[in-house]
């Protein structure tokens, strides 16, 4: 006689079970280990700020261009304060995206370009020069400045566009390599410069800079792609554990070993239960793992964040579910594993692109899980910017992970 | 070994091969990643500024703008939608052209000039897009710049990214079809007892073998052609092109006779392929990125056969330019057949022990 077994104890032993055949399968505990340690290194390593200025060399110095004018103005008519003003004002204010470095040289700022001399910034801001040919050292404590394009101005620009001489010529020095727009956009620039000086207004009226931008205005303060891959990172290893469990899965169905389990007090829908619980808590846990090794988790956000893990670890259970179930072998279960992951993988990617996603990446169903980790982490969105979103993953959840059990239930019947 | 068993085999293999679904991967992972590395994920290697235009009246701001390189454009109906857009980050900027507006700038009245920034869009685009709009509303204005601007280029223009990426593409279908495709199928006739079955008949171990790597060698082949031509990127040297695809056909699908031979299982072979991804895919990195560099690229095997896929097809090359890499790969092929033979017999005895 043997005293009645409880459903808890007996799916806690199926879930020792599982702990046991996945730390066995060799080939997916190295994959999980690496992922656990190689994303969280390799998010290290990228950039945390975005450089969205364009870097344009000019010569000669702005300075020297005004002293050269000064004659000139005064001649014009100008006062002596007047003068005093313009050797004060800043005349990239405006232009914000333009990052300035000045040389006196013109012939030196074309070698630069050119590639046969490099530019390097010191800590105090200042620019040395270095002959990459004669193979001279590479200056301490100092950042390498990549010119591409250059405006080589004359000595007198600003004196003869403000005397309306004919004839004045500017030289853009470009590497070839310089997307069109940039260059076509410094012609412009350089144009448009010289109109201001000529004293030749607008043909247009422009409304002021606030009401012409649209939305947070985020001008040097743009999301660094280490911001944008941080949500990306913990939904690729909540859907890299789909193929360990998918695999686990796959395992017991192929080798029968269900067919054992179910023949002691176990019944399917312990073995459904158990399956559930270990895949949603692998996943989470990994999940977990990483995020507190990237990071990305607020007093705000954590609850926002922790909800859509748990989500996105269920749903991904329940694709795991279907696609063990579903293959006839390892490389069949591998191929359904690909089959489903592949489009699952897009919505992430929709994150690096700017602006909105498509309407059929909306569609998928692990888009609202990624949508509302970019949303809490790269954009405070709060329990209620994303209630849709989250709703949204609960359908798909709820479709996938019971078409998970069916298919699952429905092999396990049929061994 | 008997070529008559050979071709025997081989004809099984392809008869049965489409069941397979490392075959269906073969074929349609060329296609797929041609789909998502060129065309939807082609913007994120080359990113232009976005403009958004609403006009009202066929304005010469905007025909002047969709003949410009570098901008991508988009044409709308509605302000409203346009302004949507914009502050979505859809679009960098907005510019809303009225009825009249050209006129009114040539008259000199001075209209309004309605350009929204999306407050996402980088300081670079910014400027881009307002400096070239008010050169172009200057220039309809009719006035005489003050000054003239020449453009000197230094250099030439390097290769896309397009391009460059064409070499990762031939990569994936030469590992799926040369390697995955004959290695598993090698190691699923041994999971299923297939081998064992095939060797007590007249075939020899060689026999088999050498079918795989036919059926690799001829798959790869295919795919590899097949993506070239995805790609645009076949050359019209055809003849020579298909030296090149051959050879490397035939080096890959000997790694994966080497790996379906060592591998026990399915579950070993998909390790041993995730395992030495990186080391295989190491090479493609180095098309990528051309300032590394490139004698790194030549300590891994694939190089010599990339390379010479790269010089004669991408680049319209000759085949002399690359017979040193086409010997190497020769060479690591022909090294590879005592290795396979050697780990094949251990196997068999194995098998054969039961």
């Amino acid at each position: 006689m043997s005293r009645p077994v409880s459903r808890a104890s007996i799916i806690g032993a199926l879930l020792k079970k599982e702990l046991k055949a996945y730390s066995r399968d060799k080939v997916y505990l190295i994959l999980t280990l690496v992922v656990l340690l190689l994303f969280p290194v390799m998010f290290n390593f990228l950039p945390d700020s975005v450089d969205e200025n364009l870097t344009l060399a000019v010569s000669p110095s702005i300075s020297s261009m005004i002293d050269g004018a000064k004659d000139t103005f005064r001649e014009m008519g100008a006062t002596e304060a007047q003068l005093a003003e313009l050797d004060n004002a800043d005349f990239t204010e405006g232009e914000e995206g333009l990052a300035l470095v000045e040389f006196d040289d013109a012939e030196e700022m074309q070698r630069v370009i050119d590639g046969k001399l490099e530019a390097w910034r010191t800590e105090d801001g200042d620019i040395v020069l270095r002959d990459k040919e004669a193979d001279e050292d590479k200056p301490e404590d100092a950042e390498k400045v990549n010119l591409d394009i250059g405006i080589a101005f004359p000595e007198s620009f600003i004196a003869d566009v403000a005397a309306e001489k004919k004839g004045v010529t500017v030289t853009v020095y470009s590497d070839a390599n310089v997307p069109e727009e940039i260059q076509g956009a410094m012609e412009s620039f350089v144009r448009e410069a010289a109109y201001q000086l000529a004293g030749k207004e607008l043909p247009v009226t422009m409304a002021d800079e606030d009401s012409l931008v649209l939305g947070e205005d985020r001008a040097g303060d743009q999301i660094s792609l280490k911001d944008k891959f941080r949500p990306m990172v913990i939904f690729m290893v909540l859907l890299m554990e789909t193929f360990s469990m998918a695999s686990l899965v796959s395992t017991e169905v192929l080798q029968r070993t269900v067919t054992s389990v179910l023949v002691t007090p176990a019944r399917v829908s312990d073995f459904l239960i158990s399956k559930t619980i270990f895949g949603t808590f692998m996943s989470l846990g990994q999940g977990l793992i990483v995020l507190l090794l990237v990071g990305g988790l607020t007093a705000d956000n954590w609850s926002l964040i922790l909800t859509t893990l748990l989500l996105g670890s269920v749903m991904f259970t329940g694709i795991a579910l279907f696609v063990g179930a579903s293959g006839k072998d390892f490389m069949g279960q591998l191929f359904y594993s690909m089959l489903f992951t592949i489009p699952l993988l897009i919505p992430s990617f929709s994150v690096l692109f700017p602006g909105t996603a498509a309407v059929w990446v909306k569609v998928l169903p692990t888009y609202p899980i990624i949508d509302t980790l970019v949303g809490a982490m790269s954009y405070g969105a709060t329990w209620s910017d994303s209630i849709g979103s989250l709703a949204y993953a609960t359908a798909w959840l709820v479709v996938l992970f019971f078409a998970g059990l069916f298919q699952l239930k429905r092999k396990v019947q049929t061994l | 070994m008997t070529p008559r068993l050979t071709f025997k085999i081989l004809r099984k293999d392809i008869a049965l091969g489409p069941r397979s679904p490392i075959f269906l991967w073969a074929l349609i992972l060329p296609f797929a990643l041609t789909l998502i590395l060129q065309v939807a994920f082609g913007s994120l290697f080359n990113p232009e500024p976005r403009l958004g235009i609403v006009d009202d009246g066929d304005s010469q701001i905007t025909a002047q703008i969709e003949g410009m390189e570098g901008i991508d454009l988009v044409l709308l109906d509605d302000v409203e939608a346009l302004k949507t857009q914009v502050e979505a980050n859809d679009l960098d900027a907005g510019l809303v052209l009225p009825s009249g507006f050209d006129a009114a700038v040539k008259n000199g009245d001075r209209p309004d000039l309605q350009f929204y920034i999306g407050g996402e869009s980088y300081a670079s685009n910014r400027i881009i897009l307002s400096v070239t709009t008010l050169d172009l509303v200057r220039d309809l204005e009719g006035s005489d710049a003050p000054v003239t601007v020449e453009v000197v280029n230094f250099g030439t223009v390097g290769l896309p990214m397009s391009v460059r990426l064409v070499p990762v593409i031939v990569f994936y279908a030469l590992v799926m079809a040369g390697i995955f495709a004959p290695g598993s199928n090698l190691v699923e006739e041994k999971e299923h007892g297939t081998l064992m079955a095939l060797l007590v008949s007249p075939a020899k171990i060689g026999d088999v073998l050498a079918a795989k790597w036919a059926l690799g060698t001829i798959l790869a082949s295919i795919m590899a052609v097949a993506t070239l031509v995805l790609n645009n990127a076949l050359g019209s040297n055809w003849l020579e092109v298909l030296v090149v695809v051959l050879v490397a056909a035939s080096l890959s699908s000997m790694v994966g006779l080497l790996m379906g031979t060592f591998a026990k299982d399915s579950t070993i072979m998909f390790g041993m392929i995730k395992g030495l991804g990186i080391f295989l895919f190491a090479p493609t990195l180095f098309y990528i990125f051309p300032e590394w560099p490139q004698w790194i690229a030549k300590l891994f095997p694939l190089y010599w056969i990339l390379e010479p896929i790269w010089v004669v097809s991408v680049m319209g090359g000759s085949i002399t330019e690359v017979w040193f890499e086409l010997a190497v790969a020769i060479g690591i092929t022909i090294a590879l057949i005592p290795a396979v033979g050697f780990v094949a017999r251990k196997v068999q005895t194995q098998m054969a022990a039961g």
